[in-house]
C-alpha cells in the first residue's frame, strides 16, 4: 500500500527528496514551485515512511498526510439551484480537497422535494464513476430519510450529509443543513471534519476490498508509464486523474491508441485495462486484477 | 424583524430562522418587515410563510440624492443613479447629458431646475412585494412548487407543496397563521 503525503518548503536540496522517493519505489503525484516555496504531493510505499520523514526534517519542510490522496470524489446535491448550491457543497469540497481528493461537483436534475426526488439512469452512470459520493441534502429529516433511498441501490460508496441529529442512516453525518454563509466558525470546522473522516471510511473500505483482490498493477505507477508516452500539455492541470482502481484520462480521442499500446511490465495497458469513454468527463481506465491478467512482470 | 418557525424539529425551524434572516437581509427588505411566521409539516410536507409588512421607508427625489449646483447635479447615492437617469431622461430628454460617472449636466430654465428636485425617482413600496416575493421563493424549499396565495390582511402569506393543494389545506393555512401569527 502507498502513503500519500504533501511536503511543504524552501527549494533547497528538495531535488534530493524527489530523487530518494524514486528510489524507493515511490511516486511524485503533483510538483508545484512558487519562486522559493514548494508544494509536493509524493506517493511512497508504507514501510518506508520513517525515511521520507526524516529527508523532510533534514529539509526543514513540513508535511502531512493526505487520506484521501489518489481518490477521485463528487458532491451532489439535489439541485444546483440557489438553495442547495452554493454553501454547503463548496465547503465540503474544499475541505475534501485539502485531504487530497480530487472533487467534482453535481447538481440533480430531478432530486429536490420529497416525494418527487428522483435521480435518472445516466446521473447514476456518472456517478458510479468515482470512487465516492458525498450527498448533501437538506434541513428536514423526513426528506432526508426519503431521500436516501435514491442511493440505496448505488453501486458507488457514499455517505449522506444532512442537517438533523439522529437519523439511522448508515454514513450519515448531521449538522449541514441549508446555509446561505461560508462554514467557518470552530464548530463548523469539526463538521467538516467529521464528513471527510467519514468519507475516509468509506474508501479505506473500499482500498481493503481491493487489497484482498490486488490490482494487476498500482495507478500510480500506470500514471507514470502514460506520462512517459504522453507528457502534460503546457498549461494542462490534472489530465491524468487517479481513482482507487484506475485513471480518469482527460486525453484526445486521436491519443486513445497510444495509450492503449504503453507498456506496463511485460505486458500492454490494453491487456490489463478496460478503457472506456466517461459519461463524465474523458475517458475511465479501469485495472483489472492480477488474478485476472497474470503478473505484469 | 422577528422570525418565528414551528413544525419541524429544532434544527429545521432554527435553520429557516436564519435563513430568513439572511435572505431578507440580502434582499434589503428587512427594515419593511415587522415579522415572519413559518409553519413546517414535512410529514405532509407542507409549508406555510407569512410575512407581514411593517414600516416602508420614503420616497427618494432626486433632492435627497444629489447635490445641486448651477448647471448640473452630482450623485451622492449612486445605488438610484440609474433610475434618475432614467426619470431625468423620460421627462426632459436631451436636454440631460450625463458627463461622468456622477455628473449630469441640465439645461433647464430656473422654474423647470426647482421641479426637477421634487420628481420622484424610486419609491421603495413599488417593488416591495416583488421583493418579498423573491425572499420567500428563496427560503421555501425548493421541490415545494405548487404555491398558493393565502389572502390575510396586511400580510403575504404563501402555502407551498409538492402536492395538489386542495381547499382544506388553505383552510387550514389560514387558521395556523391566525393562530402562530398572533401567539
Amino acid at each position: 500500500m502507498y502513503e500519500i503525503m504533501m511536503f511543504e518548503g524552501g527549494v533547497y536540496k528538495f531535488n534530493e527528496l524527489k530523487e530518494l522517493v524514486e528510489d524507493i519505489g515511490g511516486f511524485i503525484l503533483q510538483e508545484s514551485v512558487m519562486q522559493t516555496e514548494t508544494m509536493l504531493h509524493l506517493a511512497f510505499p508504507e514501510e518506508e515512511e520513517r525515511i521520507i520523514r526524516d529527508k523532510i526534517k533534514d529539509l526543514g519542510g513540513k508535511f502531512r498526510k493526505l487520506p484521501l490522496g489518489g481518490s477521485e470524489i463528487i458532491i451532489v446535491a439535489p439541485s444546483l439551484g440557489k438553495h442547495h448550491a452554493v454553501d454547503p457543497i463548496c465547503d465540503i469540497s474544499e475541505y475534501l480537497r485539502r485531504k487530497g481528493a480530487i472533487t467534482n461537483m453535481m447538481g440533480l436534475a430531478r432530486g429536490v422535494g420529497k416525494r418527487i426526488a428522483q435521480m435518472t439512469v445516466e446521473e447514476r452512470e456518472v456517478l458510479e464513476e468515482f470512487d465516492a459520493a458525498v450527498f448533501v441534502f437538506g434541513n428536514i429529516k423526513e426528506c432526508i430519510e426519503e431521500k436516501s433511498g435514491l442511493c440505496e441501490s448505488l453501486d458507488v460508496p457514499h455517505i449522506i450529509v444532512g442537517g438533523p441529529q439522529g437519523l439511522a442512516l448508515e454514513h450519515y453525518v448531521a449538522g449541514v443543513g441549508r446555509r446561505t454563509d461560508r462554514m467557518r466558525r470552530t464548530h463548523e470546522i469539526d463538521t467538516l471534519e467529521r464528513v471527510a473522516a467519514e468519507v475516509e471510511e468509506v474508501i479505506e473500505e473500499r482500498r481493503l476490498e481491493i487489497e484482498e483482490d490486488p490490482l494487476a498493477a498500482s495507478p500510480l505507477f500506470i500514471k507514470e508509464m502514460i506520462e512517459m508516452v504522453i507528457p502534460q500539455k503546457a498549461g494542462e492541470e490534472f489530465s491524468l486523474i487517479i481513482q482507487i482502481d484506475g485513471l480518469r484520462l482527460n486525453i484526445e480521442e486521436e491519443d486513445v491508441p497510444m495509450i492503449k499500446d504503453v507498456s506496463v511490465g511485460k505486458k500492454k495497458l490494453s491487456e490489463i485495462c478496460e478503457l472506456e469513454k466517461s459519461r463524465y468527463k474523458g475517458y475511465l481506465l479501469k485495472i483489472k486484477t492480477e488474478a485476472e491478467v497474470g503478473s505484469i512482470y | 424583524m422577528e422570525v418565528k418557525v414551528e413544525g419541524g424539529d429544532d434544527f429545521a425551524n432554527t435553520t429557516f430562522a436564519k435563513i430568513s434572516q439572511a435572505t431578507f437581509r440580502d434582499l434589503g427588505v428587512r427594515a419593511s418587515i415587522d415579522n415572519i411566521y413559518i409553519y413546517i409539516d414535512p410529514t405532509a410536507h407542507f409549508f406555510v410563510i407569512s410575512v407581514k409588512i411593517g414600516r416602508v421607508a420614503s420616497p427618494v427625489t432626486v433632492r435627497d440624492m444629489t447635490q445641486r449646483e448651477p448647471d448640473r447635479l452630482k450623485i451622492t447615492d449612486e445605488r438610484y443613479a440609474p433610475n434618475l437617469l432614467s426619470v431625468l431622461w423620460d421627462t426632459y430628454g436631451a436636454r440631460i447629458k450625463q458627463v461622468s460617472r456622477l455628473e449630469i449636466e441640465f439645461e433647464l430654465d430656473e422654474k423647470e431646475r426647482v421641479a426637477m428636485m421634487d420628481l420622484l425617482v424610486y419609491d421603495p413600496k413599488d417593488d416591495l412585494i416583488t421583493r418579498i416575493l423573491d425572499g420567500i421563493d428563496r427560503i421555501l424549499p425548493e421541490g415545494a412548487r405548487v404555491r398558493c396565495p393565502i389572502p390575510l390582511p396586511d400580510r403575504v402569506t404563501l402555502l407551498a407543496s409538492e402536492d395538489p393543494i386542495g381547499p382544506e389545506w388553505e383552510a387550514k393555512a389560514e387558521e395556523i397563521v391566525r393562530k402562530g401569527s398572533t401567539d
